[in-house]
């Protein structure tokens, strides 16, 4: 009988020797590694600074660009996640010949990359931050912790669930990316909840995404407000979807494998 | 020896799930080297898949206790960006042996590639690749390979040389292989199992095995 710990162990392997692979056959050119970082840093950088210069220096009582950083930084981390994670299991389906690597580990290793790559570009806006010399609180750091790894839990739920989709219905794709690009616009990146009349808040609160960006910058400057938004709903949104992704692929995995 | 026990596999399809075999039971032994032999679409293939877990059935289940390898094809676990040597180190990692460097090594050595291992697969010609993958699984202790075809091919010297390192390991392991060309299959086996119409048989001589797959004809006569 194979022990839990042995189990553990096999799966370590596989994720990191697909994580290798990973990296190996996806930044082999010139730019390397370090575009991985910087792109993601770039984009984000440049939008948030460009609408930090076409209004005031501060949003509610937080600066402007680490209000557009935190936007950016998680509509960014969610959108692309969406893209080559949900991505992964098609990808990989000549590697699940090997019976050691299983689906999700596919999707395991795709997640991990990109919040590798999140991470890193996130350390390089923090550095900029530092350089530019703006001055940047930080009221409570554990909730904008906590709700990070929530998001990539959410994301990664929400990927799971479209890659394994993907696979029965091709056209899931298409309308992956028809709700994709709207996404940037209503998940409250440009601008604060706090700015819509109270009556329309129906009508972008449903979404997880202004709840998760609203709840970050109010972890940063408390004066910023949290109206409107609620971390429980959040955290009960990701568990849900977990749940349906972990059962959707416990009952599919063995089928996709033929597919 | 493997046992398959009440297996079913089906494909979806437009004109609904297609039956490749249903409720089959059937068990053939592994200790000689075998050939599965069947037309164009019998399930020879998913045969092949289904023993290696690189596929499930829908139903019932197939019971070893002999280590497979996975199924050798050309292209399996190979990717055309990174060099011989990454990709040696992808399998080996996914495999777990024990030594790394050793295996990488031993590859190497094996596949008669020389500096061209640290190039990029893409870069390589098909019966190169096919030196590659079938160097990769050699190295790794299974007790039955899985062969597809393709694998078997390369110039005549290599050929000899897997045919004689398979010899040499053939007295704790088994092949299992799938070809068309009967030429490599005498080469290689010498037992068959017969795939017709979702029906298995094993035929202890290859040649018996090679008479019904060629002549179906002859054998209704007996």
């Amino acid at each position: 009988m194979v022990t839990f710990k042995e189990q553990l162990g096999a799966w370590r392997r596989v994720i990191f020797a697909l994580f290798l692979r990973e990296l190996q056959s996806k930044f082999n050119d010139k730019l390397g590694l370090g575009w991985a970082f910087f792109q993601p840093f770039l984009f984000i950088f440049a939008l948030s600074y460009a609408r930090s210069l076409i209004s005031g220096s501060t949003v509610h009582s937080m600066p402007i660009l680490l209000f557009m950083l935190i936007g950016m930084l998680y509509i960014q981390s969610f959108l692309t996640s969406m893209g080559p994670v949900a991505g992964a299991i098609k990808k990989n389906k000549p590697l699940f010949a090997f019976r050691q690597v299983q689906p999700i580990a596919a999707v395991l290793t795709a997640l991990l990359m990109e919040f590798s790559i999140k991470v890193g570009a996130l350390v390089l806006l923090v550095l900029t931050l530092y350089l530019l010399d703006i001055d940047v609180r930080m009221d409570n750091p554990l909730l904008l912790i906590y709700l990070f790894i929530l998001l990539w839990i959410f994301s990664g739920a929400v990927a799971l669930l479209f890659g394994i989709a993907a696979t029965y219905l091709p056209e899931i794709d298409k309308i992956k990316m028809f709700i994709q690009r709207p996404m940037f616009f209503i998940s409250c990146v440009f601008f604060s909840l706090q700015d819509v009349p109270e009556r329309y808040w129906p009508y972008l609160t449903w979404n997880p995404m202004v709840h998760f960006i609203e709840l970050s910058r109010y972890a940063t400057y408390t004066s910023y407000g949290s109206a409107g938004v609620s971390l429980s709903f959040v955290t009960s949104v990701t568990l849900i979807l977990l749940f349906f992704g972990l059962a959707l692929y416990h009952l599919t995995w063995k089928k996709v494998l033929a597919r | 020896m493997i046992r398959i026990e009440n297996l079913t596999k089906s494909y979806p399809s437009r004109l609904g799930p297609q039956y490749i075999f249903k409720n089959l039971n059937f068990s053939f032994p592994t200790e000689k080297n075998v050939a599965i032999l069947g037309k164009n679409g019998a399930g020879k293939s998913t045969l092949f898949r289904l023993l290696a877990k690189s596929e499930y059935p829908d139903r019932g289940r197939i019971i070893t206790n002999r280590a497979m390898s996975w199924p050798v094809a050309l292209q399996t676990g190979i990717h055309p960006q990174m060099t011989g040597r990454e990709n040696t180190r992808f399998i080996g990692r996914i495999n777990s042996v024990r030594s790394l460097s050793k295996y990488e090594k031993y590859v190497q050595e094996f596949a008669e590639l020389g500096k061209k291992f640290d190039l990029p697969v893409r870069t390589y010609s098909s019966g190169m690749r096919a030196k590659l993958v079938f160097a990769c699984c050699m190295n790794i202790d299974f007790d039955v390979y899985l062969i597809d075809e393709a694998t078997s091919v390369g110039d005549p010297l290599f050929r000899k040389k897997a045919k004689a390192t398979l010899k040499e390991k053939s007295q704790k392991c088994g092949v299992i292989m799938v070809s068309h060309e009967l030429d490599q299959i005498r080469e290689y086996c010498n037992s068959a199992v017969l795939i017709d119409k979702g029906k298995l048989s094993y035929y202890d001589d290859l040649e018996e095995g090679i008479e019904a797959y060629t002549n179906p004809e002859s054998k209704k006569g007996n």
